[in-house]
């Protein structure tokens, strides 16, 4: 059981506070509610060089890093489709320094030209890193505008044509500033050995006089239903052929959000998922297979991603995944593991609140979602998922109407 | 920093880092169990450590290949059921094996102590190593590493480590596709008699530990026997090449890797502390002077970082960064140009102030919370150094002076004894 504790400030922010008194040390959690799917189509990764720039100075501080060093503090930060999230931890006698830091880049951005230049090359390098320079690295790019036609959701956090970032310029990034970042549009979590009183003191003190700000109003294109099977395939130089297989599923908030979650967890939970057991150490059809969903808060997806063995078929391998899906609609063979992906659940979830950080990160984006009560209700949803509500789940987002593939396949000659 | 409107708080010293002690005791045949008791939830983490690690292996692969089919089939169970078992009871077990060590860690609910045991124990020592199971890895694992030997950063690394200590050392030789087809459960079946036993081996335990813990690894751990053969080294030293640059070649890619560094002193040597404070300085945290320069000032990378490690048979340095294919041969060069400054130029006071409060914190990150005090406790434990390492380390970085760190910046990064490794397109 976590306890924590909420007040909002006059201005909008909201906070959250839970104690631990175990550790020497301070979490701090700042999420901004404005993800990639707020970019304008034209300018597509602002978001992503946004939380960079957040580094670059603030009104009254030069280095937002430097300072943060200096009292023993460490930091970093995401951007997804949803959010962007900053966190650092501090021993907890130097907290103060953390609410110095974290308001005064509420209150107003300081960069320059040139801080604005160096991260749109560090952004570059970061896109190369991570997409270009990785076998397998573009399947991800050309799997979301595959699976979205509409929503924003169609490119990726960090843009889907870098020149967008080319484009920008101080006066349009300190707009995005302030039409997305305010008091009133973010989250504070705390946690660890900080009290009650001295939470809602500094914030008071650091927060309280931000004032509030017209927040850009929200207004995403619904993606509407897919109503036949995409098959893309691509030709790459690499080693082995890999599958991936994408379903549309609901937003974070239905009602099939947990049994979305256990079904992953049945297909590639540990080394004892099906997908695992059945197609790489029964079958021997592919070297690794994965199953996840995006979790994002608009109707996400659900990926199952599997790279093949030398020499076998991809219309086998493809088959072969669908048996094991429909597998799950067979009772006597899933009752005893829907109860072990129930217990791994719950200690999983035991595992990630054992740190600061993880609580701080949860409690704000379960507050984001409108409960942050859910840091403690989430395994006995989890728990109530049926073997009916699997079948159900199954049947209605699991259809070739609703799939999404990429067949990319390797071209190489192995001797 | 010194004009600010809205005041900068009061900067509090980090006076003191407070490091729990293990307790210790020996098993029934002399294993020693190491418990720290910490944290505030009921999970346990265990932790069971062998000197069975490559520098034991005489033939690539097979250290590794022992520590992975541990849980692929015991005496009493088949590897389906250890791997459904271990999850239907929320136990992660993660198997490792380094350069000098390999084992398995468990994490778990410590209400589940018992079972994980005895799944334990089938693991580490009844384990049969089917051929069937061990084809079916090794075919897997050939198909893993052609995608790894894709990466401009792994082909760096392997490069790197053969280069610093040698292409015929366990420690630095490389692996070739055809090392996939030459292990036989046979060669499992001694390198796991010989290595995985009593006498090469040590329990760490943390968290809120059970109270029948001790009972029952003696139950279950403490009548395995002995086989009296007490490994030893009997290894090689290492000895790098003679060639200091090698640039590999891959054509298509967008971003060179760049490895640079060499073999240096280990955490026994008394200089190790200080060592560790030059390379935060050098490139350590996200403030150090390789990020400032190369990431902050010029963006040629996502990412460039430095550290030191310890080995038992020697220690290492490196530096490692990613840049992209115009400016990967300016970025050398700034690397260069920083080892020079600081072998030259005394650290400024602030930038001093900077890496001690900021070394002081990590040092509080190191020792919070079960997970992390166990992994700080067998870092040291593996040299046979106890807490009283990390209270010199703590001390050190409050006390050490500028004219200090450019003794060691001349003394151990000599540019003419540095590797340097580079791939990608040329």
């Amino acid at each position: 059981m976590i306890n924590y504790k909420k007040f909002t400030l006059e201005n909008g922010l909201r906070v959250l506070i839970h104690e631990d008194k175990s550790t020497p040390l301070i979490a701090m959690n700042i999420l901004y509610d404005v993800g990639s799917r707020d970019e304008d189509p034209e300018m597509t990764g602002l978001a992503h060089l946004f939380e960079h720039l957040m580094f670059g100075g603030s009104l009254n501080i030069p280095d937002y890093d430097t300072p943060l060093q200096l009292v023993g503090g460490e930091n970093n930060a995401f951007t997804n489709n949803d959010i962007t999230n900053y966190y650092l931890t501090v021993p907890s006698e130097n907290i103060e320094t953390g609410f110095w830091l974290e308001s005064d880049r509420m209150l107003e951005l300081d960069f320059s030209q040139k801080n604005l230049d160096t991260q749109r090359n560090v952004v570059k390098e970061e896109f190369n890193q991570r997409y270009l320079n990785q076998p397998y690295g573009d399947a991800i790019l050309k799997l979301r505008p595959l699976a979205y036609k509409v929503h924003p959701y169609r490119w990726p956090t960090i843009g889907m044509d870098l020149d967008h970032l080319q484009n920008t310029n101080l006066d349009k990034v300190k707009s995005y500033f302030f039409s997305h970042y305010a008091p009133n549009n973010a989250i504070l979590a705390l946690t660890g050995n900080i009290e009650y009183d001295q939470a809602v003191n500094l914030s008071q003190k650091w927060f309280g006089p931000i004032g509030k700000r017209e927040i850009k109003p929200r207004n995403l294109p619904a993606e509407p239903e897919q109503t036949d099977e995409r098959i893309l395939t691509i030709e790459r130089d690499v080693p082995s052929t890999a599958l991936y297989k994408v379903w549309h599923i609901g937003p974070r908030k239905s009602n099939d959000f947990y049994t979305i979650d256990l079904i992953t967890d049945l297909l590639a939970g540990g080394e004892s998922g099906r997908l695992h057991t059945k197609l790489v150490r029964e079958k021997k059809l592919f070297s690794e297979i994965n199953a996840y969903m995006t979790a994002d808060i608009d109707p996400g997806l659900m990926i199952v991603q599997g790279k093949l063995m030398k020499g076998i078929d991809i219309q086998q391998a493809e088959e072969s995944v669908k048996e094991v899906i429909s597998g799950l609609l067979n009772k006597n063979e899933i009752m005893d593991e829907m109860e072990k992906v129930k217990n791994k659940f719950e200690s999983s979830t035991v595992f990630s609140n054992t740190s600061i950080l993880n609580k701080a990160a949860n409690l704000a984006f379960y507050e984001l979602l409108g409960d942050p009560g859910l840091i403690n209700k989430e395994v006995d949803a989890y728990r109530n998922v049926s073997h009916d509500m699997v079948i159900e789940t199954v049947r209605k987002f699991f259809i070739p109407s609703n799939c999404s593939t990429i067949n990319y396949i390797s071209t190489r000659k192995e001797k | 920093m010194n004009n600010l409107l809205r005041n900068q708080p009061m900067v509090f010293p980090i006076e003191k880092v407070v490091i729990p002690e293990a307790k210790s005791f020996r098993l029934n045949n002399g294993v020693p169990v190491y418990l720290i008791e910490a944290g505030t939830e009921d999970i346990m983490r265990l932790e069971f450590i062998f000197k069975a690690g490559q520098v034991k292996e005489y033939l690539p692969l097979l250290s590794s290949t022992c520590n992975m089919m541990l849980s692929e089939g015991s005496q009493n169970y088949t590897s389906e059921e250890l791997n459904r078992s271990l999850d239907y009871y929320g136990v992660f077990l993660n198997q490792t094996a380094e350069k000098d060590r390999a084992g398995i860690v468990l994490f778990f609910l410590n209400k589940h102590i018992e079972k994980v045991l005895e799944l334990s124990h089938e693991i580490l020592f009844r384990p049969v190593f089917p051929e069937l199971e061990l084809n079916s890895l090794m075919k897997k694992r050939l198909r893993w590493y052609l995608v790894n030997r894709e990466k401009v950063q792994n082909l760096a690394i392997d490069q790197f480590f053969e280069s610093i200590f040698g292409k015929n050392h366990p420690y630095g030789y490389q692996i070739l596709e055809q090392d996939f087809e030459n292990i036989t459960p046979s060669h499992l079946l001694s390198f796991h008699t010989k290595y995985y036993t009593p006498e090469n081996m040590a329990i760490i335990i943390s968290g809120k530990i059970n109270t029948k813990t001790a009972e029952l690894l003696n139950s279950w751990i403490g009548n395995i026997s002995s086989n009296k053969t007490k490994s030893e080294y009997s290894v090689n030293p290492v000895k790098g090449e003679k060639l200091k640059k090698v640039h590999i070649n891959k054509s298509g890619t967008v971003q060179s890797a760049i490895r640079i560094g060499s073999v240096t002193i280990n955490k026994r040597h008394p200089d190790y502390p200080g060592m560790k404070i030059l390379d935060s300085v050098l490139g350590g945290y996200f403030g150090s002077r390789l990020m400032k320069n190369i990431r902050e000032e010029k963006g040629y990378t996502y990412g460039i970082n430095s550290s030191i490690s310890s080995l038992d048979l020697t220690g290492y340095k490196m530096i490692s960064t990613e840049v992209g294919q115009k400016n990967y041969k300016k970025a050398i060069d700034e690397i260069y140009k920083e080892i020079k400054l600081l072998q030259t130029v005394p650290v400024k006071k602030e930038e001093m102030e900077v890496v001690r409060n900021y070394m002081l914190g990590e040092m509080l990150r190191m020792f919070d919370g079960p997970f992390a005090l166990a992994e700080s406790f067998r870092s040291a434990w593996e040299f046979d150094l106890d807490n009283s390492y990390y209270y010199r380390l703590a001390e050190k970085i409050k006390t050490i002076d500028p004219d200090e760190i450019i003794e060691l910046a001349r003394t151990y990064y000599n540019i003419d004894d540095l590797y340097e490794i580079t791939v990608g397109a040329e």
